[in-house]
């Protein structure tokens, strides 16, 4: 479409791709990104699937972001925990719950698990692995619950308890031994954040709280720091600096804009079509 | 024969008669008030901001309706199939007269032009942005070669955090324009003129909607029930839902603004 | 040596009760050599938001001279956030060198407005604290200045001091951030 659009093109944009490579060649490599080090798990139980996580995002060995959310949002009943590029698995997930709901929309029904699944599978594929985003996928719809792991390059599995991210294996350890078929969801709750606990505890690229997602039929319950193992200490005493402390050179005071008036524009007259 | 209407302007779209007229979007106007009766109703006249730190002024069941008359050409037509008023996005519905196939095509422009915008800032466009975005494409029809302008006229309703709720009409000339109600399609002009006597600025959701059957019954063809109309609504949210929504798309969607009736509400105003 | 390094300079945003603040240094470096001393590196995007821009410099003027908001509206800081994260992240495979740090003000439903900060990384992923957020050469030691100093709800005049205090201070063990600093208090 020529005419000037509020949004820009979908897909990437490579110009910058050449300088650069050349700044790379030149030993000036690319700075890093986020990453979610992260322990993302789920499980199925009687009558759905949890999702649980940490909230740790790193940047090298700095932590980036002592509470970032990593259960993502597909559907009101498809949810989607990513690990990896923090900025690939926030794109993809936002990708294709848009994909979702224009879906939706247009074959007026609730899409399903398998819909997301192979959307993602399909677009991470056609990146070979270039976007970093491993996923642990979610929901309930209208075959029952479905729960999937999808890789970085496009594979993916369908188990019924999954863990991913770099406190995957400790995770894993807590699931192998406490997992049953037909949970209680107050058990499942339970062994999901001990699973999440063991990655935030024992993986250096997990930690700070636990969240975590319960989808069922007809009811998803988000349960956002339902944990919360690492708070800080309260202060005892306060650092607050006496005012006057720093010595500035120039002051500037601006006012805000301060009333502002919305005058309607537009009667009846008929309008000019001619 | 080209001679009755505009002759020899009236095939070439993108050349202006001598009067100044653009003959096809004329035609293209005579598609659409062939088409089935539409209309749109706002409830209270606007969303005033008198001051930048009072927001919008809320009132109990604000809204707007919009409504349009179904027809199928035959019993044996199976019309759950067949859908006038669309849901755009969860604050936007548009309803249509004219051209069915013409309509079908905007919808799913306007769709992806919603998601394109939540894509990118992370919320549903504005009603006025959105409308523009539709206008485009349709002012587009009426300035390339080889194209014909849509048959269709739109009645775009929409609420937004900083407008409110909104009702615009698009024309095939892709002019827009505001309203606080109006009708398109066959029974347009005697529709309006009924508006114009029914409609008054402090209207409550529920009137609206009870006017809004009224308006459809002047000179609707045949029974009218829960199959042969079909209902939108803007609902506009309290400050209260508003305070509770959530603040992160990673954690979900803000309630839908706009929804359509089902087949048992309508049944309910109806037998009222 | 990464190219985030390659001019220096650093941001920080960070809450106070009602009230945001955005500090930046004010050096601009050729790698070791020093450029200039007035280099800002915070921009006004509108009456409510301030935008940060640290990382490679002619991106930096670059990216100011992109953000021309095309809406008859004021943009909320939130929708602004969100607008940097995608144009950021249609470049993932060919990124600017920038962590961008916003600061401003949110009108909420009643009215009333809410500090409001944000940062990401230079492909866009976003990362909403609560407390503060750092970008730049001396992130590290802005990140542990920071967590020692920032407490909840300070007034404008204190959430002065100490952004003020936590950057000259973090700014002084970093070779490629200082010559002075500006801060901005909504």
């Amino acid at each position: 479409m020529a005419a000037a659009s509020v949004y820009s093109s979908p897909g990437f944009d490579f110009s910058n791709q050449i300088r650069n490579n050349f700044l790379t060649d030149k030993g000036l490599p690319l700075p890093k990104a986020t990453s979610t080090g992260t322990t993302i798990v789920g499980c199925l139980f009687d009558d759905g699937i949890i999702l649980g996580a940490d909230t740790r995002a790193t940047e090298g060995p700095i932590v980036a972001d002592k509470n970032c959310e990593k259960i993502h949002y597909i559907t009101e009943s498809i949810r989607c925990c990513g690990a990896g590029t923090a900025a690939d698995t926030e794109f993809v997930t936002n990708l294709i719950s848009s994909n979702m709901e224009m879906h939706a929309l247009t074959h007026g029904r609730k899409p399903r698990v398998v819909t997301a699944m192979t959307m993602l599978k399909q677009y991470l594929f056609r990146y070979q692995g270039h976007v970093g985003a491993a996923l642990v996928l979610g929901g309930v719809d209208s075959t029952g619950p479905n729960l999937f792991t999808i890789h970085p390059h496009g594979s993916t599995d369908k188990l019924p308890y999954v863990t991913m991210g770099s406190g995957s294996l400790a995770a894993m350890a807590v699931f192998e031994s406490g997992w049953k078929a037909n949970m209680s969801r107050e058990d499942a709750l339970q062994l999901v954040k001990d699973a999440i606990a063991a990655g935030i505890f024992n993986d250096l690229g997990s930690g700070s709280n636990i969240d975590a997602c319960i989808i069922t039929a007809n009811h998803t319950e988000m349960l956002r720091n339902v944990e919360m193992p690492n708070e800080r200490a309260k202060k005892e005493k306060s650092y607050g600096f006496r005012r006057g402390t720093t010595d500035w050179k120039s002051e500037v005071i601006r006012k805000l804009v301060l009333s502002e008036e919305v005058t309607p524009i537009g009667g009846g007259d008929a309008m000019d079509t001619s | 024969m080209a001679s009755t209407g505009g002759g020899a302007y009236s095939y070439s779209l993108t050349v202006f008669s001598p009067s100044g007229k653009l003959v096809q979007i004329e035609h293209a106007l005579a598609a659409v008030s062939q088409g089935t009766t539409s209309l749109g109703i706002k409830g209270a006249p606007y969303a005033v901001r008198n001051d930048i730190r009072c927001s919008l002024i809320y009132s109990a069941s604000n809204g707007i309706v919009i409504a349009t008359e179904k027809k199928s050409s035959s019993i044996l037509i199976d019309d759950s199939m067949l859908e006038k008023v669309a849901v755009v996005c969860p604050n936007i519905g548009i309803v249509y007269s004219g051209m069915g196939p013409d309509f079908r095509v905007l919808i799913t422009r306007a769709r992806k032009s919603a998601q394109a915008y939540w894509k990118m800032y992370g919320e549903y466009p504005p009603t006025r942005v959105l409308t523009q975005e539709i206008a485009n494409v349709m002012q587009q029809a009426t300035q390339s070669g080889g194209v014909r302008p849509y048959g269709v006229s739109l009645l775009v309703a929409g609420w937004d955090i900083t407008r409110g709720q909104q009702l615009f009409q698009v024309d095939p000339s892709g002019s827009f324009w505001a309203w606080k109600a109006s009708a398109i399609g066959k029974n347009m002009v005697n529709a309006k003129t009924f508006l114009e006597k029914r409609y008054n600025d402090d209207i409550s959701l529920e009137d609206a909607i009870h006017t809004a059957l009224l308006t459809l019954k002047e000179g609707f063809e045949g029974q009218m029930t829960e199959k042969t109309i079909e209902i939108g609504v803007i609902s506009v949210p309290t400050a209260a839902e508003l305070e509770e929504a959530p603040m992160s798309a990673a954690i979900g969607r803000p309630k839908p603004t706009f929804r359509k009736l089902t087949e048992e509400e309508i049944r309910d105003y109806l037998a009222l | 040596m990464s190219i985030m390094q390659y001019n220096g300079g650093s941001v920080i945003a960070m809450v106070g009760k009602d009230c945001v603040a955005i500090a930046s240094d004010l050096r601009l470096g050729n790698q070791a050599l020093g450029i200039s001393a007035n280099f800002q590196k915070i921009f006004p995007v509108s009456d409510r938001i301030y935008l940060g821009l640290p990382g490679l410099a002619t991106d930096v003027t670059t990216l100011v001279n992109m953000y021309t908001i095309k809406e008859e509206r004021e943009i909320e800081p939130e929708t602004f956030a969100h607008l940097v994260s995608s144009t950021l992240y249609e470049r993932r495979f060919g990124p600017y060198f920038i962590e961008p740090v916003m600061a401003g003000l949110s009108k909420t439903p009643s009215g009333s407005f809410k500090p409001f900060i944000a940062a990401t990384d230079l492909i866009g992923c976003l990362n909403f604290a609560k407390d503060f957020v750092v970008a730049g050469t001396a992130s590290e030691k802005l990140f542990g200045v920071a967590e020692g100093l920032w407490e909840p709800d300070m007034e404008p005049e204190d959430l002065f001091e100490t952004i003020s205090q936590t950057m000259l201070n973090a700014v002084d063990r970093d070779a490629y951030s200082g010559w002075g600093v500006v801060v901005h208090v909504m």
